[in-house]
């Protein structure tokens, strides 16, 4: 008689109910998801040749900064310290780019970018920031300066979900004397070594901002092959250490080892050599809100009563005429105007840039040629209240990342508070990297979802590090933002690229201040574009 | 042989009751295995692939059963079923209570045992039937529909009436009762077909009994049994959203754990609260405010209000259930002397890093009487930016004083914190006192100022301490002289780590 099978069934089928998305959906039936499509429709506008409409007013200014992001407002920042008034800061189709964010009554959550890596010697211009906002307090000049504890992230900063249990890092644990174990450290032997390294040129092999470091051709040879390459070339093979450097390279550069430059790859870790008196080395910077603080002063110093003047909108075709660039703002309540100044800073995206400056060839710039590829984001905020119950091993930690998971993990937003016990509410961000295809199908793919379809998307992650029933109890909202273009890819040969070094260089009417001249989206480069074009008008 | 329909329909009660049984069993050793160890997901697979499996071996070993015994088998199983069922739940906090070190093997000795059992029910019941000539098809659809839906009914009503309104105990024996039930029923509808039946009554009714008179006295077993946790009998027991709170007596010592570590013993308590507080309000004659984080027991208040010079105590502890428990129960007010509701102290339920930040209040002492480093939570207020936070509320010439684990058994722990108020610009002067039941205990007073003297005499009268003993506790002897440690930095909160390690080594 077979009465134990039978039962078997039962009570499987009673332990999978759960699973049954069905019955997930019905939890989260009530669920309020909001959707921002950051700067798209302005974007498509742009793209598909929309009429442009004619201006109401005219201004006049001395310098116009197109773009609020990380860049444009570095600028902002750096013109008003230096006395400068005479400049507008436009906000752009999304104020702050991919370092903005969003509130849920108290609680504050990034939208974007949600750390620093402590910043490097040769980051001046990061630590001069930081400086002036009292987050870093005393050795500005220093190896090792003092920062305010509050912004260093606190134990425990990671784990990694292995094996149905969590474990404290991400790099997963392995045996003494296993190959997995061997390999690991190897690599971070090697990358200590990079860490060092210098070129011929005496700059540092791997410096950050990338334009500080050594021009040595040794040294740019890595650009030629990518990270997975250069990894099978040097017999990085164990599985764990391979898992744990795609995920790098997804989480900082939107595409796996095998689609980045071994150069960007490599730089992931030796490019971080910032030190903290009252921290360990590796520890990063962030806040509740990720990166928008360093925002919000910059705007406060830079658009402030001492400084420029902020204005809403976004560009639509910025022309010279005469001794002035003309710029056509639409002012995002279907209306426009022009801004004639005497300078004008692109801290815009390259891909919007060729829309809105009609000869990017004239500069040296071949969008066909030179135009990175874009890698599709979705970041989404998850209001709870309360937290739901864990999976054994380690204790939440800021950073939780899933072992093998298609996400990149999600991050909490209460986890710097200073507090003994959990607070009642809390924001888990969840950060997806849509690699599986190319950009641009992931983007058509993404253009079809509704709010429903892209939550599964983005609860890839959470999915597999809470039951469903854990999770949906103490979920009360949620607010994906999907980022078709968050960050160039840094393919093999992006250290090269001719349009990008020519955009660097240009010193004229039109200026260029974005990650996107690095080719990487981290708010190291961004800054120091934002800060290279201040010096510039400053000059 | 007798067949007809009220002989199925006993049959299908039976095998609907039967299931609901064998399944609230297993819940019921799942979720003990849980609570008690934790881990639930472990604890529930391993119950449930152990249970299965044994109702595998069950099913296999029903087939030893001859033919002219399955009605007297199935009776006897079902009385097992319902006694070893019945008892699982007590049996296993009994275990768990008196001695942890068998309760893995305990448990899964009772998981394959009661699974062996309840695999042989459904094979001997359908095995009645087609003795009874019932048509196979029609059999295998009853016997298994009704299987389903007990299951089904008790996996729906054990979280949500039994477990919450019964509890473990008594949802255990409550099951037991219904097996040993069916026993009696199937025996009484059967009796022309059984040799004996006064023997299976008899036993039925004794297992009934039993387990009814257990169901009766449960209360006074659950008492019973966190005795033997504690050790003494318990006086109130609370799981707060906080923490789990114990307070238990033996004669006249009165004691309280918070998550199973204990807190104070009545009988010593004076020498760790008078060490606690004295020093510091000794050498501060002017002092008027007091500012207590933690102590939520009242009893370092209870010393601070014995000075007519502190106008106003303000107590910040983040359990509510805590502070009312030790404001309202007679023989712990008796304790601390109604501090906590005396009109010259103001308590606060509030976390206190989140009330640090938000109040503007300055006091001319602040004593820090938290619960040891042991989490990351916790560590947060014995780190550097914590104790800038409350230099901030601290008089320019008052004292903190910071309870600080033991500097004998965790020596790292103990100078990190002495370590770290240095990093947070102060000077410092550690101390430490010997409470018998906690054994030598730390403490470090704290002060911009760098001009303290440890007191050479008392204004109040003490129980412990006088001016010798007191010069002695500002002297460290050499087995527990400070050791090099960092301080703790919330980037890494190198005490928590410190702690743990160093409590390893010091507990067996």
């Amino acid at each position: 008689m077979n009465t134990d099978w039978s039962r078997r069934r039962f009570l499987r089928t009673l332990c999978a109910l759960p699973l049954l998305p069905g019955c997930e959906r019905l939890a989260r039936r009530d669920l309020p998801v909001s959707v921002l499509w950051a700067g798209m429709e302005a974007g498509h506008a742009l793209r598909d040749g929309a009429p442009l409409p004619l201006p109401r007013e005219t201004l006049e200014t001395g310098v116009l900064i197109l773009g609020s992001g990380v860049a444009g407002s570095a600028c902002a920042w750096k013109l008003a310290r230096e006395g400068r008034r005479d400049f507008i800061l436009l906000a752009g189709p999304e104020a702050g780019g991919n370092a903005a964010a969003g509130e849920f009554g108290e609680l504050r959550f990034p939208r974007g970018a949600h750390y620093l890596p402590l910043p490097s010697l040769e980051s001046a211009h990061v630590r001069e920031l930081l400086a002036d906002m009292g987050v870093l307090q005393a050795g500005v000049g220093d190896l090792r300066p003092w920062y305010d504890e509050a912004c260093v992230v606190h134990a425990p900063a990671e784990r990694l979900l292995i094996d149905r249990r969590w474990q404290e890092d991400l790099l997963p644990h392995a045996p003494a004397g296993s190959d997995e174990a061997r390999d690991q450290a190897r690599f971070l032997q090697s990358m200590e070594q990079f860490k060092q390294a210098q070129g011929s040129d005496g700059r540092r092999a791997f410096a950050v901002p990338l334009a500080l470091s050594s021009t040595d051709a040794d040294l740019r040879g890595l650009d030629q092959l990518s990270f997975a390459a250069w990894l099978d070339r040097e017999n990085f093979r164990a599985p764990g250490l391979r898992w744990y450097l795609d995920y790098a390279c997804r989480d900082d550069y939107g595409a796996p080892a095998a689609g980045v430059s071994a150069w960007a790859g490599i730089a992931y870790f030796a490019g971080r050599a910032g030190q903290a008196a009252d921290a360990q080395p590796g520890a990063v910077l962030t806040w509740p809100d990720g990166l928008n603080p360093l925002l919000r002063h910059m705007h406060e110093v830079g658009v402030g009563a001492a400084g420029g003047r902020w204005l809403a909108g976004h560009a639509l075709r910025a022309v010279e005429r005469g001794n002035r660039m003309e710029v056509l703002c639409a002012d995002g309540q279907g209306g426009a105007f022009l801004v004639r100044a005497r300078r004008v800073v692109c801290a815009m995206p390259l891909m919007v840039a060729t829309r809105v400056l009609p000869d990017m060839a004239a500069l040296g710039f071949d969008p066909a040629r030179d135009l990175p590829q874009y890698a599709p984001w979705l970041v989404a905020n998850f209001l709870l209240e309360g937290f739901p119950a864990e999976m054994p091993g380690a204790e939440l930690a800021w950073d939780n990342v899933i072992y093998g998971g298609q996400g990149l993990g999600y991050v909490v937003s209460t986890h710097q508070q200073l507090r003994v016990a959990r607070p009642p509410q809390t924001v888990f961000t969840a950060y997806v990297a849509l690699s599986d295809q190319a950009p641009a199908a992931v983007r058509r793919r993404l253009l079809s979802l509704d709010a429903q379809q892209l939550l599964d998307e983005v609860l890839c992650d959470l999915r597999l590090a809470y039951t469903p029933i854990a999770l949906w109890r103490h979920v009360r909202a949620v607010e994906i933002t999907v980022r078709g273009h968050a960050m160039p890819i840094p393919l093999p040969g992006f250290l090269s690229n001719p349009g990008r070094l020519a955009l660097r260089g240009a010193d004229d009417r039109l200026l260029f201040a974005h990650g996107d001249l690095s080719c990487l989206s981290v708010f190291e480069e961004a800054a120091w574009w934002g800060y290279r074009a201040a010096l510039k008008l400053l000059a | 042989m007798s067949t007809g329909p009220s002989y199925d329909r006993v049959l299908v009660v039976s095998v609907f009751v039967v299931a609901s049984c064998g399944l609230a069993y297993e819940l019921i050793a799942g979720a003990l295995a849980s609570y008690l160890l934790g881990d639930s997901v472990l604890q529930f697979s391993t119950v449930i692939g152990c249970y299965l499996f044994a109702m595998g071996l069950g099913s296999h070993l029903s087939r030893y059963v001859p033919e002219h015994l399955v009605l007297s088998r199935f009776i006897e199983i079902e009385l097992l079923v319902g006694l070893l069922g019945g008892a699982s739940a007590a049996l296993l906090f009994a275990v768990f209570g008196w001695a942890s070190q068998p309760f893995r093997g305990v448990l899964y000795a009772l998981v394959l045992a009661l699974g062996v059992l309840v695999g042989m029910e459904i094979p001997l019941v359908m095995r009645i039937m087609n003795q009874r000539r019932a048509e196979f098809r029609e059999l295998v659809a009853r016997v298994l529909t009704f299987d389903y839906l007990g299951a089904l009914a008790v996996a729906l009503l054990f979280p949500l009436v039994f477990a919450p309104r019964l509890g473990m105990l008594r949802t255990a024996l409550l099951f037991g009762m219904l097996n040993a039930g069916v026993a009696l029923w199937t025996t009484w509808h059967f009796r022309a077909e059984l040799a004996t039946t006064a023997d299976k009554v008899l036993r039925g009714t004794m297992v009934l009994g039993l387990l009814a008179g257990a169901f009766a006295l449960s209360d006074r077993f659950t008492a019973w049994t966190e005795k033997g946790i504690f050790g003494d009998e318990t006086l109130h027991a609370e799981t707060t959203p906080y923490q789990r709170l114990v307070v238990t007596r033996w004669h006249d010592d009165l004691r309280l754990y918070i998550n199973g570590n204990l807190q104070f013993s009545s009988r010593d308590e004076h020498r760790y609260h008078e060490a606690l507080i004295h020093p510091a309000l000794q050498a501060l004659p002017w002092a008027r405010t007091v500012l207590v984080l933690g102590g939520g027991d009242g009893l370092a208040l209870r010393e601070i209000l014995r000075y007519s010079n502190i106008e106003h105590a303000t107590l910040v502890d983040i359990d509510p259930a805590m502070t009312g428990l030790f404001a309202r129960s007679a023989e712990l007010v008796a304790l601390n002397g109604g501090s906590l509701s005396n009109p010259r102290v103001t308590v606060v339920n509030a976390d206190a890093g989140r009330w640090l930040e938000n109040s503007q209040q300055v006091f001319d002492a602040i004593i820090v009487d938290l619960p040891d480093p042991s989490n990351y939570g916790l560590g947060k207020l014995y780190s550097v930016p914590a104790y800038r936070l409350m230099a901030r509320h601290l008089a320019e010439k008052g004292y903190l004083v910071v309870q600080s684990t033991s500097p004998y058994y965790a020596p790292h722990a103990y100078w990190s914190v002495v370590q770290t108020l240095r990093e947070a610009d102060f000077h410092t002067w550690p101390y430490h006192a010997y409470v018998p039941s906690f054994g030598e205990w730390g403490f470090v007073l704290a002060g911009r100022r760098a001009d303290f003297e440890p007191p050479k005499s008392y204004r109040l009268s003490m129980k412990f301490l006088d001016a010798a003993s007191t010069a002695l506790m500002f002297q460290f002897p050499p087995d527990m002289q400070a050791v090099p440690v960092q301080a703790n930095r919330l980037n890494d909160q190198s005490l928590v780590r410190y702690f743990d390690q160093d409590w390893q080594r010091s507990i067996r």
